[in-house]
């Protein structure tokens, strides 16, 4: 098994989060007008080297990485050479590394479902927006498959986050209008994108064209505009924020409908309540509720009863209650990519699920089905956010409980989450806007007593990611940052979009 | 007998409040600071900017330091010689200096020391303009001699040859050799009545057989206690009395900074190091702001002040030495960060402090700023540290974890990379050979390709007993087999030549006041050096992989060079060659250890060329890897420019594998230049992109990366308008340099080199 790899950059810093060792790979079936890599159009050539090459490769550079880097493939058309990508990705995965794959989603089809689970982090370039203009600019009549692929990267099996990315050539798509379509065209994959990049096309490659005798299509075509290109990479990233937006007020009405649904099954026996209340002051989770709130606690929660075979939540449902088991079993388990269903856990009475999630506000990625009847005590996100969030003796349970899942329960943060970095840095920045936010001419200053480490903490994060994701929204003109210690939000509005 | 000197009265005054050990029985000022620092683990956030009067001090001086480039002109005092305590007390606007003292009486003004050659001196003067009193001139050449009339006295045919060949170059013969670094804290700790005390004692105990080694002791020791009186009436002049210890941590730093400055007065050494001082003067700051006698303000003010005077350090220096050196370095260098024996970090708020000058008083070169980094270091310090790199391109790196378990934790970085213990080690610094011109030698059998005979016109043959080679293609055993001929000749001429300039060097130019403020009995480096390292490891793979063919002229020397085939090339991460690299570097190191020291020193070698890449360059036939006749070296340790396909990490990981411990102790130099936009889409990103580099550069056992971010367009709009970036700072190997300061072909050099970029 062999690949052939036009050059390899062993420090790459923009093509995927953190230091990245890229691999651009031959062979291309798109021939885009701006290509500037036509000398690796051609699918045989460059380098041969082995996957296991790839991956003694990556070994040099492994101390490079730090948290969110490592390899990416790229091109040329990487997921044209799909055995040898995906032999080479398993490899990789094997050993620990984080993956990459640079693509405009016109590869070998036959091994996407075996590549995509392998992928941490998708670049997506979008070369044009509708059917025409597609054609136009890379001669091939693709743009269906093109949305196809974005549509099926779910059935593919891919989890990981995608950054997009556009070219933008002037006279093209460098309007408002044009990033309205493109934002349309996101909405399948809304939910892993992580990056909204426009790149203003340049003209630094048509020296390769002469060298290499080939025309060039946009001869004569000015650089774009960098500060134009920025001005769009803007506008696009709020349409898409308010995207986000909306999909929330939908899921709100997916929550109430819930609490109608638990309603519904809510138990009728005044003993049976009486009896389930009894046991729950004697839980040590309501120990540090004070006695009068108590019965505060108690008339907000919902006492449901649930039929075997019910379903009480299933992945990516968002965290809107916590359940305490109070008699029968529910399973917690996935269906994995075989279709298979993998039990993590079968929990029983005493047993709660779903604190933690409320506790770090990260949707379910488990399916919690009942398989006795069970009687569960649902607790509305509301009522702990309340009385609990603040509670030690609730973290310790939550935390003690959570500690056997975490190991299982960091791979599939890994493997199933639909990464939400923006959302999380912008929740984190609208809490710190609430409680130290200072209304300045600038805008609101935020004044942290937190390190970057502890802001990651605090939001679920990793360090590198935050001080990505800050950095991000800096540049977007959203925030300031001066220093390490203050924030200037500069753009509450879009915060908001990204979170209420 | 141990005496516990908290019972002195000067002691207990001045110590109260901190933990007693073994520093307070006898000087051990390392014991100190582990008892008594506080390491720090938080981020920036509590730094504060420049005091009024700090601003007020720093604008005067920049101004003059600005007049001084543009004008192209120096002061110098004409009327006397240096020396400790010989001139007037001097300010630069007296009421607004927490921290006093200049080497003259003005700032700027520049010192006539005529111990190392008065040629030389003559020479700096003429550059100039300017002339001193020709009744000194006179009597100092009637009653004295000097170091370089010394060595030339001593140097055999053979050394002057090498040396005037540029086979050798650089050779601290007829400048102050510099590279001691005095344990200034000692000043403050103890105060120089104590060490003077100690001195004596040293000496009275000093007796036996009076052997050469001994009798030049007993007039060393005796010429410290002279020196420690004369730094002591120098400080009084200034209204201090630096005979007892520092009470506080206005004190501590300035009587530090004397310690420092009766060095720099005495001696005008090519790299008079700072030491490492931040975590010594934090103990003291900490003291004074739990008692609440300080503020944070002042605490920055204490520092920003001391940089300001450590920026007006200068030396009177000829153009030729300008060449080598370029752009008027000092190295005031302080070693900062790095970890201790027992696992803490010895990174404080001071070092945080000292790093946030370039803050207050905006970017310059000096000190020269050295991270000792380690991946044990706290993360918000790396980031940092990183964070100013990017902001400044003011500040080096060099592995801690590489020197801690070599010299333990509490060395300093002499001039560029040269690791010593503070006040227990010094070097004997010796430049470095020429090892590209070495492999022609090999080629045309010890003839200069390009030196002519002056009165035949005829090529000089310069090394003896090597055979010339005749081949059409060059094949690699035969001559590798010649260059290691070579290199064994070069070798023994190489440490003679040294001994030779150390010896007079301890004679006619002897460093009292920083000897002084060492232990009596000090280890010696001798430290050598190798320019030219990418050439040879690429002109030996050219050899060896491609088909390499001798172009000869009339004489039958070989001129240039037709290279048929790839051939890898140093910088890609690439064995076949990096292993000749390696090879070479071990082969000469240990040549170079068959040939005794003077005064039983220790061998070393560094990877180093400072900015005399450029002259070496000039200096040097075409090589057989391409490089045309003239071309510059690539600095240091670093691949040839555009050596390097496949990317930053590959060329880091090219330079990390060569071996420092026992090989290249003295240092390797490596320079990483990047444009902003490759280093990461936005600040932050930048921050944690540049900090992992270094983590997983230092992680595979690198040794030294200076870091500039900096865009290619941006220096060559600096080169055609000057006045636009005044205080444009960028790092070239082993310091950091004003840019608007270096030549044309300096700069020229510096925008040629590999900047990496985005692909």
């Amino acid at each position: 098994m062999q690949g052939f790899v036009h050059s390899i950059e062993s420090m790459g810093l923009v093509d995927g989060p953190g230091t990245r060792t890229i691999f651009f790979l031959q062979g291309c079936p798109l021939r885009c007008a701006f290509c500037h890599n036509p000398d690796a159009l051609k699918k045989a050539g460059g380098r041969i080297m082995t996957p296991e090459a790839i991956v003694e490769f990556a070994g040099r550079y492994r101390s490079y990485y730090g948290e969110e880097g490592g390899i990416t493939f790229s091109g040329g058309e990487p997921l044209l050479q799909g055995k040898f990508v995906y032999r080479s990705l398993k490899l990789l995965k094997r050993e620990g590394y984080n993956t990459c794959v640079d693509t405009s989603g016109f590869g070998d089809p036959r091994y996407y479902q075996k590549i995509m689970p392998l992928v941490d982090t998708l670049i997506l370039d979008v070369k044009a927006f509708d059917r025409e203009a597609f054609r136009e600019l890379t001669t091939i009549d693709g743009f269906q498959a093109y949305l196809d692929f974005l549509a099926k990267l779910d059935l593919y099996g891919f989890k990981g986050q995608i950054w997009v990315r556009h070219v933008m050539v002037p006279g093209l798509t460098d309007s408002e209008e044009s990033m309205e379509q493109f934002i349309r065209l996101l909405e399948p994959i809304r939910a892993k994108v992580d990056r909204i990049e426009i790149l203003p096309y340049h003209t630094s490659g048509v020296s390769k064209y002469r060298e290499l005798g080939i025309p060039y299509r946009l001869e004569g075509v000015e650089p774009m505009d960098k500060e134009r290109a920025k001005e769009l990479e803007i506008y696009a990233n709020k349409l898409f924020a308010a995207g986000l937006r909306e999909e929330r007020a939908q899921n709100g009405k997916a929550r109430e409908e819930k609490y109608r649904q638990l309603k519904a099954k809510e138990i009728a026996s005044d003993a049976e309540k009486a009896e389930m209340f009894q046991v729950l002051r004697g839980l040590p989770l309501l120990s540090d509720v004070p006695e009068e709130d108590v019965s505060h606690v108690l008339s907000e929660v919902i006492l449901s009863s649930i039929k075997a075979g019910e379903l009480v939540f299933k992945t990516g449902d968002a965290p809107d209650f916590m359940y305490l088991i109070y008699k029968g079993q529910m399973k917690i388990f996935v269906n994995t990519m075989d279709g298979e269903e993998q039990i993590f856990y079968i929990y029983r009475d005493g047993d709660f699920v779903g604190g933690l999630n409320l506790l770090v506000e990260t949707p379910y990625r488990y399916i919690g089905q009942a398989l006795t009847d069970c009687k569960v005590v649902a607790i509305p996100k509301a009522t702990f956010d309340k009385y609990f969030y603040n509670s030690p003796a609730v973290l310790r349970s939550v935390l003690s409980k959570s500690f056997e899942r975490i190991r299982w329960a960091e791979e599939l943060i890994q493997r199933l989450a639909t990464s939400n970095a923006s959302m999380k840095t912008a929740g984190l920045l609208l809490k710190l806007v609430k409680r130290l936010g200072v209304e300045t001419e600038e805008g609101i200053r935020l004044e942290l007593s937190m390190s970057r480490e502890e802001l990651g903490n605090y939001s679920g994060l990793r360090r590198e990611t935050i001080t990505r994701k800050l950095g991000e929204f800096r540049e977007l003109g959203y925030i300031e940052l001066v220093g390490n210690r203050v924030i200037i939000v500069k753009d509450l509005e879009a915060l908001e979009s990204y979170v209420y | 007998m141990k005496e516990n000197l908290f019972n002195r009265e000067e002691m207990a005054k001045a110590w109260e409040g901190f933990t007693p050990g073994e520093w307070s029985e006898g000087i051990d000022v390392r014991d100190f600071i582990q008892k008594n620092y506080a390491p720090y683990f938080g981020d920036e956030g509590f730094l504060e900017g420049p005091t009024e009067n700090t601003a007020r001090i720093w604008e005067k001086a920049n101004s003059l330091i600005q007049d001084e480039t543009k004008s192209r002109t120096i002061k110098v005092d004409l009327e006397r010689f240096s020396g400790i305590d010989n001139f007037e007390p001097g300010y630069i606007d007296q009421d607004k200096e927490v921290i006093v003292g200049l080497q003259t009486d003005e700032p700027l003004k520049r010192i006539m020391n005529p111990y190392g050659g008065f040629r030389m001196l003559k020479s700096s003067l003429d550059a100039y303009g300017l002339q001193m009193d020709p009744e000194m001139e006179r009597r100092f050449n009637e009653y004295r001699k000097t170091h370089n009339q010394g060595v030339f006295d001593a140097y055999t045919k053979e050394m002057r040859a090498v040396r005037s060949a540029g086979l050798l170059t650089g050779l601290p013969d007829a400048y102050g050799r510099g590279r001691i670094i005095g344990d200034y804290r000692r000043v403050a700790l103890y105060g120089l009545d104590y060490l003077k005390e100690m001195r004596l004692k040293d000496k009275e105990n000093l007796t036996g057989p009076a052997v050469e080694e001994t009798i030049r002791l007993r007039e060393e020791f005796t010429d410290q206690i002279r020196a420690l009186d004369a730094m002591k009436s120098m400080a009084a002049r200034y209204g201090f009395d630096i005979g007892r210890p520092a009470r506080n941590a206005q004190e501590a730093v300035q009587w530090l900074y004397f310690g420092y400055l009766a060095a720099i007065k005495e001696n005008n050494g090519a790299a008079m190091s700072l030491g490492r001082n931040t975590a010594f003067l934090d103990i003291y700051i900490e003291r004074d702001l739990a008692r609440g006698l300080i503020t944070e303000q002042q605490a920055q003010e204490l520092i920003d002040q001391l940089v300001i005077k450590l920026r007006l350090v200068r030396h009177l220096r000829t153009p030729e030495y300008d060449q080598l050196f370029a752009g008027d370095p000092t190295w005031v260098t302080e070693a900062i960060g790095g970890m201790g024996q027992d696992g803490r970090p010895l990174v404080t708020k001071t070092a945080y402090r000292f790093l946030h000058t370039l803050t207050n008083l905006g970017t310059a070169p000096e000190p020269n700023m050295t991270i000792l980094w380690s991946n044990d270091l706290p993360r918000a310090f790396k980031e940092y540290c990183a964070y100013m790199s990017i902001k400044t391109a003011s500040i080096q790196y060099e592995n801690d974890d590489l020197m801690r378990p070599i010299y333990g934790d509490d060395y300093a970085i002499a001039c560029c990379v040269s690791a010593m213990r503070v006040g227990k080690d010094m070097q004997f610094f010796g430049a470095r050979a020429n090892l590209a011109k070495a492999l022609l030698y090999a080629i045309n059998g010890g003839v200069d390709e390009i030196k002519r005979d002056k009165a035949t016109g005829q090529p000089v043959q310069v090394l003896s007993g090597i055979a010339r080679n005749t081949q059409d293609v060059l094949d690699y055993d035969t001559v590798l087999a010649s260059f290691k001929q070579v290199m064994d000749k070069l070798a023994e001429i190489y440490v003679n030549t040294m001994n030779t300039i150390h010896y007079m060097h301890d004679k006619y130019a002897y460093e009292a006041s920083q000897m002084a403020l060492h232990d009596p009995y000090v280890h010696r480096y001798i430290a050598f050096g190798i320019a030219g390292l990418s050439i040879v490891a690429d002109s030996l793979s050219a050899i060896k992989y491609a088909k390499v063919r001798p172009v000869r002229d009339e004489h039958g020397l070989t001129v240039d060079f037709e290279v048929e085939g790839a051939f890898p090339r140093y910088g890609n991460d690439d064995d076949r060659v990096d292993q000749i690299a390696i090879m070479v570097n071990e082969y000469f190191m240990e040549a170079l250890r068959q040939h005794q020291a003077y005064r039983g020193a220790e061998h070393t070698l560094s990877l180093l060329t400072i900015t005399s890449n450029v002259v070496y360059g000039k200096k040097t036939g075409a090589t057989p890897d391409g490089r045309k006749k003239g071309e510059p070296f690539a600095p240091g340790a670093n691949p040839m420019n555009g050596a390097d396909t496949m990317g930053a990490l590959a060329s880091l990981n090219s330079v990390a594998k060569l071996p420092y411990k026992r090989v290249n102790q003295d240092g390797i130099s490596n320079t990483f230049t990047i444009i902003p936009a490759a280093l990461g889409k936005n600040l932050p990103e930048q921050v944690t992109n540049l900090t992992n580099i270094m983590d997983g550069y230092f992680g595979r056992g690198a040794f030294h990366l200076n870091v500039n971010v900096l865009d290619k367009a941006l220096l060559i709009d600096a080169m055609e308008n000057p006045d636009k970036y005044p205080n444009l700072t960028i790092r070239v190997s082993g310091y950091a340099v004003r840019f608007n300061r270096l030549d044309r072909e300096h700069q020229l050099d510096v925008i040629n080199r590999t900047f990496h970029e985005a692909v």
